[in-house]
């Protein structure tokens, strides 16, 4: 179906090859997962089977890539329509008109497919996709899962015969994430659809994969099944690391499998001793807080309580009202009634310096907190805002991140480097509260487990306080103390850790669901539990 | 009420836009922007081209100043009375004819106003049109044979409200880093760029679903021309065709 020979790749305005030597062939009905460090050139890969690089993006390709018989140096993007789906990450930039029937339709529109054709396709992608109920809403009323099911449903449409996903579950929740991954999961054995897709959070996906293509960060590319690539590959699910950690001789992909393995692992160990907290002073204090935009109710009558040395999580589905009240215990968001006291003052009387060593927010892009025109400016300039002596924010930052140039545009950073770096330039200001709004999107394993020694190392410090809103339960489970879990603008539970996590399986960590009954959330609980037994 | 064909707006702003030509009067310009104002606040719903009407009253009101300026600086004097005298500027002998400053009499002055307010209302039609039509649905009707402006169609409607949103999410991310009042070149340059690379996406989100591979486009849903269409429409041409029997 899909065949790559000898594919080289480099940019224009670059002097590595993003890929080389790439040689291999996809079957018709396969399932193939692309796996790679942040920055490694998956979503090139992505985007040359459909020929958006090089016709879009420009760069050097050599050796063909044939897809269904034609190669795409020879064709548009647009003539492959017919015969390949592409779902980009960020399906919103995507959308083309203002409805979901019209969006479902416009790629048809312009293929000039019969419009009783069309009648019947759109009513199948409907139902399929469960997107009926929605079919007259404005695309811009959608939540995120819904636009992800929509940018599914429009690719469809066209009966392709290859799907083309670009990180599909990144800004969904763990059940919408489901919803996405099981409905494609069926169209690949009911209709044959050879689908490529590319993920950072294995846990996802990984029991749905006949094969993976893993690029490392020298432009080489393994391509295999899955048990061969993990058993040896850094980048790996929990369980793969439960599996090694355990010394099993097999790594499994899926929870009914390692159960089966780990049966025996799951009489013995200890529990995880019962964490008694000490009192420690209140940080931040909310009480009562409602907020409402127009008509729609984000928050109603939320009322917690954060004390220091504390790393909350803040989950809940797409649009639980998460965003909105970390805005408000910033002192974004105007509050319809209730009040927000950060170290007993009011978040919206911050001003400069003392907001900057009061609270450190992290927004959803953290781009945005970035302006100057490299790394060294931009560190400069947290100095000097700071008064702090030159050089310190940079030192941090090399800390975070020690591969990090300084001459780099931020704009030309990885993801998790921009992170890092919005990281360094808040820290530097030591303040004594952190908010972090969904932290997590687009960054791979070595990224997430730094963010998680930063983090904790922050909070040991004395008198800080985290707060971390965020869709990735394994995140939750190695790094926050406690979890308030928001719906529909309500606190429904809030708790340690081990309890919320424990009590719904849509929000459970796979090792959780591997060990249950037992009460392990991660690798680590579980390796605990046995070094006490060694002991004794 | 059902939407509207999408050129209906388009062609009865054009009807209207040739009568203020045509009648070329202060007050006729006037009435029509305020027509055009309450039709838009009526019936324009909330999408993001809905305020391309108030955009364009704005850019409007800058030509009358700028006209109501110059003319009145330059070029040649009305006699007539006069309100001030500021310094004539001495040209060199072979610019004869135009002359910068000297008297400002009312005469100059309502010449210049006039003819600023029969632009800007020109200007207000234009934009009372966008305002009244969904540009997705125009693409639709819009021969393939264009295609290149259909890109730049879409692009333009779908960042203009982008841009709106990510400069203020920008914004208050710099109010938490400290930066009460940033400076405007550091948030235009995150800006742009983020625009830019949202506009690339869209063009090659419609390039790879097909836009322009064929040249002609079916159509799931007709976009029908119902009798109200023809009212309106037909309202533009009865009011032209008074107006241009009442001046001739």
């Amino acid at each position: 179906m899909i065949k790559f020979s000898n594919v080289s790749l480099v940019y224009p305005t670059s002097t590595k090859t993003v890929l080389e030597g790439l040689t291999f062939s996809i079957e018709e009905g396969e399932m193939v997962l692309v796996i790679g460090s942040t920055g490694t050139g998956k979503s090139s890969l992505l985007r040359l089977i459909n020929g958006l690089v090089p016709h879009h993006t420009g760069g050097i390709l050599a050796g063909d890539v044939i897809v269904d018989g034609i190669s795409t140096q020879l064709v548009r993007p647009g003539e492959l329509a017919h015969l390949i789906g592409i779902v980009g990450q960020n399906p919103s930039t995507g959308f083309v008109t203002d409805t979901v029937e019209e969006e479902l339709v416009f790629g048809m529109e312009s293929l000039n497919v019969a419009p009783d054709v069309m009648r019947k396709r759109v009513e199948e992608i409907l139902d399929l996709l469960a997107l009926a109920p929605l079919r007259n809403r404005a695309i811009s009323t959608l939540s995120g899962g819904e636009q992800q099911r929509l940018a599914i449903g429009s690719a469809l449409v066209m009966h392709p015969k290859i799907l083309v996903l670009d990180e599909p579950t990144s800004a969904l929740d763990p059940i919408a994430a489901e919803e996405v991954l099981s409905i494609i999961h069926r169209l690949v054995h009911d209709l044959s659809l050879t689908v490529i897709i590319a993920e950072h959070r294995l846990e996802r996906v990984i029991g749905f994969a006949d094969r993976i293509i893993h690029i490392s960060g020298d432009g080489q590319t393994v391509i295999d099944v899955p048990e061969n690539i993990l058993r040896k590959s850094d980048i790996a699910p929990p369980i793969v690391h439960l599996a090694r950690a355990l010394e099993l001789d097999q790594v499994g992909l899926n929870v009914r499998d390692v159960r089966r393995m780990t049966e025996a692992v799951r009489k013995e160990g200890n529990d995880l001793p019962k964490i008694v907290k000490k009192s420690t002073p209140t940080t931040i204090s909310i009480s009562g807080v409602g907020i409402s935009y127009g008509a729609h109710i984000a928050l109603k009558e939320v009322s917690t309580t954060v004390f220091e040395g504390e790393i909350v999580a803040l989950m809940g589905r797409n649009g639980a009202g998460k965003s909105s009240l970390l805005q408000s215990i910033v002192g974004l968001q105007e509050l319809n009634h209730g009040a927000v006291t950060i170290f007993d003052m009011d978040p919206k009387n911050l001003k400069g310096k003392e907001r900057r060593t009061t609270v450190g927010y992290i927004p959803q892009e953290p781009g945005d907190l970035l302006y100057a025109q490299s790394v060294a400016q931009e560190c400069a300039q947290a100095d000097k805002d700071n008064q702090i002596s030159s050089g310190e924010t940079f030192n941090l930052l090399k800390t975070l991140v020690p591969s990090i140039s300084e001459k780099t545009h931020p704009r030309d950073l990885s993801e998790g480097q921009r992170l890092a770096l919005a990281l360094a330039v808040v820290l530097s200001a030591k303040p004594r509260a952190l908010i972090l709004d969904e932290p997590t999107r687009g960054l791979d394993y070595q990224s997430k487990s730094l963010l998680i020694q930063i983090l904790k190392d922050f909070a040991n410090q004395q008198g800080k306080s985290v707060i971390i809103a965020t869709h990735d339960v394994e995140l939750v489970a190695e790094l926050a103390d406690r979890v308030i879990f928001l719906s529909e603008g309500e606190i429904v539970a809030d708790g340690p850790t081990l309890d919320i996590l424990l009590a719904s399986p849509a929000f459970a960590p796979q090792v959780s669901k591997v060990m249950s009954p037992r009460r392990w959330l991660t690798v680590k609980d579980v390796l605990d539990g046995f070094e006490k037994n060694v002991d004794k | 009420m059902k939407s509207l064909h999408p050129l209906t707006w388009w062609l009865w702003s054009i009807a209207i836009i040739v009568t203020v030509i045509r009648v070329d009067s202060a007050v006729y310009s006037c009435l029509v922007i305020v027509v055009a104002a309450i039709l838009v606040s009526r019936l324009a719903g909330d999408f993001p081209w809905s305020k391309s009407f108030w955009f364009s009253l704005r850019l409007g009101l800058f030509i009358l100043i700028i006209r109501a300026i110059t003319g009145v600086l330059i070029g040649v004097p009305i006699p007539g009375n006069k309100i001030a005298e500021v310094p004539i500027l001495p040209l060199p002998s072979w610019m004869a004819g135009i002359r910068i400053g000297g008297v400002i009499t009312q005469e100059r002055l309502m010449a210049s106003l006039h003819e600023g307010l029969v632009i800007a209302s020109v200007i207000a039609l234009f934009g009372a049109a966008v305002s009244l039509t969904s540009p997705h649905k125009m693409l639709r009707v819009l021969p393939v044979m264009i295609y290149e402006f259909g890109i730049a169609l879409v692009i333009a409607t779908s960042s203009l409200p982008q841009l709106v949103a990510s400069y203020s999410r920008i914004k208050r991310a710099r109010i938490l880093r400290g930066d009460e009042r940033p400076k405007f070149r550091t948030i235009a340059l995150p800006l742009l760029e983020e625009a830019l690379s949202k506009s690339l996406d869209l063009a090659a989100a419609m390039d790879s679903r097909g836009y322009g591979v064929m040249r002609s486009r079916s159509r799931y849903r007709p976009i029908p021309w119902r009798l109200t269409d023809s009212t309106i429409f037909a309202g533009g041409l009865i009011w032209l065709a008074t107006i241009w029997t009442v001046t001739s």
